[in-house]
């Protein structure tokens, strides 16, 4: 039998006290609780109170499973299991949906000591993230070229474009994104390697299914000053700035027209008031149009 | 100003409340390993009950499949983190979330667990167990009244399987339950698992509790399968209704009359068609127990 852990007698504990002291239990390992508690009919407090501590833990793992399976086929069980522990003790779950309890997953795996050595498995959660991001993200209207169409051509100089809320960008210095997609095809995973130069993946959704593809730096940054709300002719300056100024226009085109028809913008609107800058010094400023 | 509004929606609660949601028949969990088959073969299943948390996402594919189903089966909402009883303030953007997946599916009733999922800002995604006081019924009681009148529409309240008991409870878990539905006007969702799996563990007559309930608040029934370590039982729902299970339905089914049904499956999902055999068992049981009772009655 249990000894009585507690001077206070059970019976003068409120809701309250009860529902703290039990959570205690399970999430710190506190006995207090077990005062408060009866036997079972053929089994001690403590060993029925051991049930919720074990499925509390194994019921969270078993979440990080589910939504990181490659990570855990990349890293395997036992140091899966010991980086999901440690995530459940520095970030008990906040939300009641547990849809969101993994989400500062690959952002722990970043500062990690056991992964810090291995920056591709944080670069890894991070892709199995915005897959999962890109199926359940809000709906939203799909820009058409027939809705690009309506637009003058003098005009497109001022449009800004709203990308999908579906859409991530991710810059990677691993090959993280050749292992996902080898762990993806059921093959083997190569050996993680630095890469030469960093890899820029965009992760969205077209109809309800999530797309993975690897941008080009010069298409990666257009997307990303796009994202930023900065205007068409803007993005073509810059298109210009980063290579051939004679075929900008057609190669900022060319991205725009593989961006509607993979379903990557949602809407397009003219901004004829004023484009911002990021100065060197870090200070934003605007300029009339 | 505010009090009278307050009444008028506790009235209208209470007139939703009388009026019994319709016996839907034989339905299943639903589970997204077999949005595909039931989409395509259109399974005999009369219903699905879909967990309330895996549609209140933005958007993308869980909604779009909820609604195609919804659009071919009665659909209910059955929640895990309601978290009725905890003494920490509702979430508000939760209640939110739900009342607009309710708006979008019009379940035929959305359910929740008797029981607290955490305190203090943190979420341990368990049903976790009460003291049956009073003190505990009273909180409870304002808790589902607030949901209620918050949804406009009355809750469905489920037991759920516990494996401690507060050496403090002043009552029996179907005396709480009773009062509770007598006090809010709540339904109930009676699970026939978890009643065997809490009677097991705590040492009381799993009939007594059948006895114990209302036989006017139970809207539907629940089955699944256990894990039974000898000296307990853990609620599992990974694996076929056993046949202790069967016998406590039989007994149900006898109190209760024709009670929609479902068999949920969370672990170790099998493929529908295995499921929808299993559902057979069921109905057929079902069927025995009702026409029995019309014998006995006649």
């Amino acid at each position: 039998m249990t000894d009585n852990p507690s001077p206070m007698p059970a019976s003068s504990l409120t809701l309250a006290e009860i529902q703290s002291r039990l959570q205690a239990a399970i999430v710190s390992g506190d006995d207090a609780i077990l005062s408060s508690l009866a036997d079972g009919s053929r089994e001690s407090r403590d060993v029925l109170l051991g049930v919720y501590r074990h499925a509390y833990t194994a019921r969270l793992i078993e979440v990080l499973s589910s939504d990181y399976p490659f990570l855990r086929a990349c890293v395997g069980d036992d140091l899966f299991r010991d980086l999901a522990k440690s995530y459940i003790v520095a970030h008990p779950s906040k939300s009641q949906n547990v849809r969101w309890f993994g989400t500062a997953f690959p952002r722990f795996l970043e500062g990690h000591e056991s992964t810090a050595q291995h920056p591709e498995h944080a670069e890894l959660a991070a892709i199995e993230k915005a897959v999962a991001d890109a199926f359940d993200s809000a709906d939203a209207p799909v820009l058409g070229f027939t809705d690009l169409s309506a637009y003058p051509p003098d005009e497109w100089v001022n449009l800004t474009f709203a990308l999908h809320p579906s859409v991530t960008l991710l810059q990677l210095r691993m090959n993280a994104f050749e292992i996902w997609r080898s762990l993806k095809e059921g093959e083997p995973p190569p050996p993680a390697v630095p890469l030469a130069c960093n890899q820029h993946l965009a992760v969205w959704r077209q109809g309800t299914s999530p797309k993975v593809r690897v941008m080009a730096d010069e298409e990666a940054m257009m997307c990303g000053a796009a994202w930023r709300g900065t205007p068409f002719g803007m993005l073509c300056v810059m298109v210009a700035t980063f290579d051939d100024p004679e075929t900008a226009p057609m190669r900022a085109a060319s991205y725009l027209q593989s961006w509607l028809a993979s379903e990557m913008l949602t809407s397009a609107n003219p901004q004829p008031l004023a484009v911002r800058f990021k100065m060197n010094n870090g200070l934003e400023c605007e300029q009339l149009q | 100003m505010a009090r009278a509004k307050t009444v008028a929606v506790t009235r209208s609660i209470r007139e939703t409340a009388s009026q019994r949601p319709p016996f839907l028949g034989f339905g299943l969990g639903l589970r997204p390993q077999h949005y595909s088959d039931i989409l395509e073969a259109s399974p005999k299943v009369d219903w699905f009950e879909a967990i309330s948390e895996n549609y209140m996402v933005p958007g993308g594919q869980p909604l779009r499949m909820l609604d195609k189903i919804r659009a071919r089966y009665p659909i209910v909402l059955h929640g895990v983190s309601l978290s009725i009883a905890s003494t920490a303030p509702f979430n508000e953007n939760y209640l939110k979330d739900l009342k607009t997946l309710a708006a979008r599916v019009e379940p035929q009733f959305v359910s929740d667990h008797l029981c607290w999922t955490g305190v203090h800002g943190v979420n341990l995604h368990d049903l976790l167990p009460i003291p049956y006081t009073r003190e505990a019924l009273d909180h409870v009681v304002a808790r589902v009244h607030y949901v209620q009148e918050y949804l406009g529409r009355p809750l469905a309240i489920e037991n759920v399987s516990t494996y401690v008991q507060f050496a403090h409870s002043e009552m029996p878990e179907w005396e709480f339950i009773t009062e509770l539905t007598k006090r809010t006007g709540c339904w109930l969702v009676f699970d026939v698992n978890n009643v065997f799996v809490s009677a097991f563990n705590h040492g009381w007559d799993a009939h007594a509790f059948i006895d114990g309930i209302p036989i006017d608040r139970v809207v539907q029934f629940h089955l699944a399968g256990h894990e039974h370590n000898v000296s307990h039982i853990i609620d599992t729902h990974d694996a076929l209704v056993p046949e202790e299970v069967w016998e406590l339905f039989r007994a149900a089914v006898k109190r209760f009359g024709p009670v929609s049904t479902i068999i949920e499956r969370d672990d170790n999902i099998p493929p529908l068609a295995d499921l929808v055999a299993e559902l057979g068992t069921a109905r057929t049981i079902a069927e025995e127990m009702l026409a029995e009772l019309k014998q006995e009655r006649t």
